[in-house]
């Protein structure tokens, strides 16, 4: 079942690569929040139940509802609708998403037999956060920018997943502190950035430069 | 003794939220620094028993690293007093920066004492994200584009270290720990997966080396820096870039205990110069004299770099470049503070005659430029000696020459800016707002220079026992 779950978080980002519209980008979030709550509740049944309850405030609190919500604010804010004028068509970008998530699965492939590393997980999630850094730099707007941010960071959340070792609750508090503020903060720049220069384009930041 | 540099600023920090005077938050850091270089003297110097905990320790490793951030903490708020007496902010604005400053030591201190590899994770992450405000602290556009370019590409790297952090635990097969001896211990008894420990690593370098400020993933360093308020790019330049610096040094440790230390070290050597060639190309024709800095702390990340590549005596080398980067720089960009107050602009070209402007500036201008150009006797000179010595005997010539030349660019690149604003002479109206600005600078915008230029000159000629035993037990670190 949780395979099912992590094929459909690898796919949402086929739907990220090929839309427009940013509200629909932050719906994905939403998405994506839950599926990685699903696949932790399935994948790991012998859990403790600290893990459980921390699992649960990250990714169904913090990923699909405090994030999201906290972005919806900052598009109303702003008002930015959609991010055209991507350098490459999207049609061009599904293709090559694809291509991407496809090699994830001839990857996983592959990983099967290796004591350590779930081989789904492992496959879907270096190509969700391979997506991620390559949409980041094709995007025009700074706030799909920060999406994506958080789509590598779901990305990286999965493939911590893959790994039998678990890390300390410790470090994935910090973590998951470290992700949230970094989030704030960037938000808070978005809109810092919108009032300064009337857009949020990312070639407007472009006026500290060595050469003239 | 640890709470006084890790708890100790908590409490400082609530009592700066709940008060909210600026002349009381002032008082407060100036309190938290004097504590941090008693404590850390102590620790560092003569007890360090007394710093032993499960997740923050000392030890041989991070003293050198430690006791430098404590003193350019120190001499940076030293500057601080004077520097913020003009700042023309609101107090609620001024009562953040004071807090903010905290919280960015704190996070420094944390991730240098840490003894687990996630929790320094988390604390380098935690440096970018309370540093942000510091470098957006002008709010113009171009601090603001300084600061986003800043916490997006160091938390994109800082992620990517996560994946490295991720894969070291896929390598490290059933132990399940981020500790660094405990790591290290493993490596020793060849625990690790070769395939996966060398992948981890890739990630891990350029995972911090983005933080550390190394080509080609140094593209926030220029622009933070010198956006930034200068005590603010002397604290960024001078301990910021070790304490990631420090974490690299620890996986590279451990990468070479497992039996790939040459992999480890090609790759460090390719970063390195490429951090010294992107250096050479930009100083060449560098406009603005605080990115010219800024560069220059590009430059001395590559030589930490290829130096902890080499063998021998090349590592004493690195941690007396560290010591004298750290200190010499820390001095440019306090100068360079002094600069910007007596000019009010950061372009080389309308600057001139800085030396009938003021002296003392004048001089700790050309003096901080002779101590990080590694000019005899500044401590920097011993340390380039020892790495250009180490490339012959090893009998790598082309390295050497390459190295050579490229620090001849840069030298030259740096040299042709400070001379050219350091004398001449500036025209009437300059001159007129020069003195005008001239009131501005207080004793204690000099102090600080004076005494780290003092110690990197004198530690060219003599290193204190106490010191040599310090950088003597470091070197158990490579």
């Amino acid at each position: 079942m949780e395979n099912g779950f992590i094929i459909l978080f690898g796919l949402s980002m086929l739907y990220l690569a090929s839309t427009s519209r940013i509200i629909s980008h932050i719906r994905i979030l939403v998405m994506q929040g839950i599926l990685l709550f699903l696949i932790c509740i399935l994948g790991h049944k012998s859990t403790p139940l600290l893990d459980i309850a921390f699992l649960i405030i990250e990714t169904l609190v913090v990923k699909s509802i405090v994030i999201p919500w906290f972005l919806y604010r900052v598009l109303k804010k702003t008002g930015a609708n959609r991010d055209e004028a991507a350098n490459i068509p999207h049609f061009y970008c599904l293709v090559i998403s694809s291509v991407i998530l496809l090699a994830g699965f001839l990857a996983s492939n592959c990983m099967i037999g290796m004591k350590n590393i779930a081989p789904l997980y492992f496959g879907i999630s270096v190509s969700v956060i391979v997506i991620s850094l390559w949409l980041i730099t094709i995007k025009h707007k700074i706030v799909s920018n920060v999406i994506e941010f958080i789509t590598m960071e779901n990305g990286i959340f999965l493939l911590s997943l893959s790994v039998a070792g678990e890390m300390p609750v410790l470090v994935n508090l910090g973590v998951l502190l470290d992700v949230f503020i970094a989030v704030y903060i960037l938000g808070l720049f978005v809109r810092k950035i919108n009032k300064e220069f009337k857009d949020l384009e990312v070639s407007h930041l472009s006026e500290l430069k060595d050469y003239e | 003794m640890m709470g006084l540099i890790l708890i100790f600023p908590i409490v400082l920090g609530v009592l700066m939220l709940l008060i909210r005077r600026p002349l009381f938050s002032k008082f407060l850091l100036n309190i938290y620094a004097l504590t941090h270089f008693i404590v850390s003297s102590y620790l560092v110097f003569f007890n360090d028993k007394a710093a032993q905990g499960s997740y923050f320790a000392l030890d041989n490793v991070n003293k050198i690293f430690l006791i430098v951030l404590s003193f350019v903490f120190l001499m940076a708020t030293i500057y601080n007093n004077g520097y913020s007496r003009h700042l023309n902010v609101s107090n609620k604005k001024l009562n953040h920066y004071f807090i903010m400053i905290m919280a960015f030591v704190w996070a420094m201190s944390g991730a240098i004492l840490s003894t687990d590899l996630g929790i320094a994770w988390v604390l380098v992450e935690g440096t970018t994200l309370t540093s942000a405000y510091l470098i957006y602290f002008n709010r113009t556009k171009s601090s603001i584009e300084a600061a986003w370019k800043y916490v997006f590409i160091c938390s994109i790297g800082i992620a990517l270290a996560f994946i490295g952090i991720i894969f070291l635990n896929i390598s490290s097969d059933n132990l399940n720990t981020l500790n660094f001896s405990e790591l290290l211990q493993n490596a020793k008894e060849g625990g690790f997966n070769h395939f996966w420990l060398k992948l981890s690593f890739i990630f891990i370098l350029f995972g911090f080396g983005t933080k550390m400020g190394l080509a080609p993933a140094h593209f926030w360093l220029p622009d933070a820096h010198s956006e930034s308020p200068s005590p603010v790019s002397a604290l960024l330049s001078a301990t910021l870039l070790n304490s990631a610096y420090l974490v690299i040094l620890r996986v590279f440790n451990i990468l070479s205990a497992a039996g790939n230390s040459t992999y480890g070290r090609i790759m460090l050597i390719v970063m390195g110069f490429l951090s010294l060639f992107v250096t050479a190309v930009f100083l060449y024709h560098i406009k603005n004299y605080k990115r010219m800095l800024a560069y220059s702390s590009i430059e001395n990340m590559g030589i930490l770099s290829i130096g902890t590549a080499l063998l021998g005596m090349a590592h004493y080398a690195v941690i007396l470049h560290l010591i004298g980067h750290s200190l010499a720089k820390a001095s440019f960009f306090l100068t360079s503070g002094n600069v910007l107050e007596l000019y009010e602009t950061k372009r080389i070209k309308h600057i001139a005659g800085l030396m009938n402007a003021d002296k003392k500036t004048g001089w700790l201008w050309i003096l901080s430029l002779l101590g990080i150009c590694a000019f005899p006797t500044s401590i920097l000179f011993i340390s380039e000696f020892l790495i250009i010595k180490t490339m012959l005997t090893d009998g790598h010539y082309l390295m050497c020459a390459a190295f050579v030349i490229l620090l001849t660019v840069i030298l030259y690149g740096m040299a042709h800016v400070v001379l050219k604003m350091t004398f001449g002479k500036a025209g009437g109206e300059k001159l007129e707002m020069v003195n005008k600005n001239k009131s501005k600078i207080t004793p204690s915008m000099y102090i600080p220079q004076v005494i780290m230029l003092t110690v990197v000159f004198i530690l060219g000629i003599y290193i204190p026992p106490f010191l040599n035993n310090v950088i003597k037990a470091a070197l158990q670190g490579f």
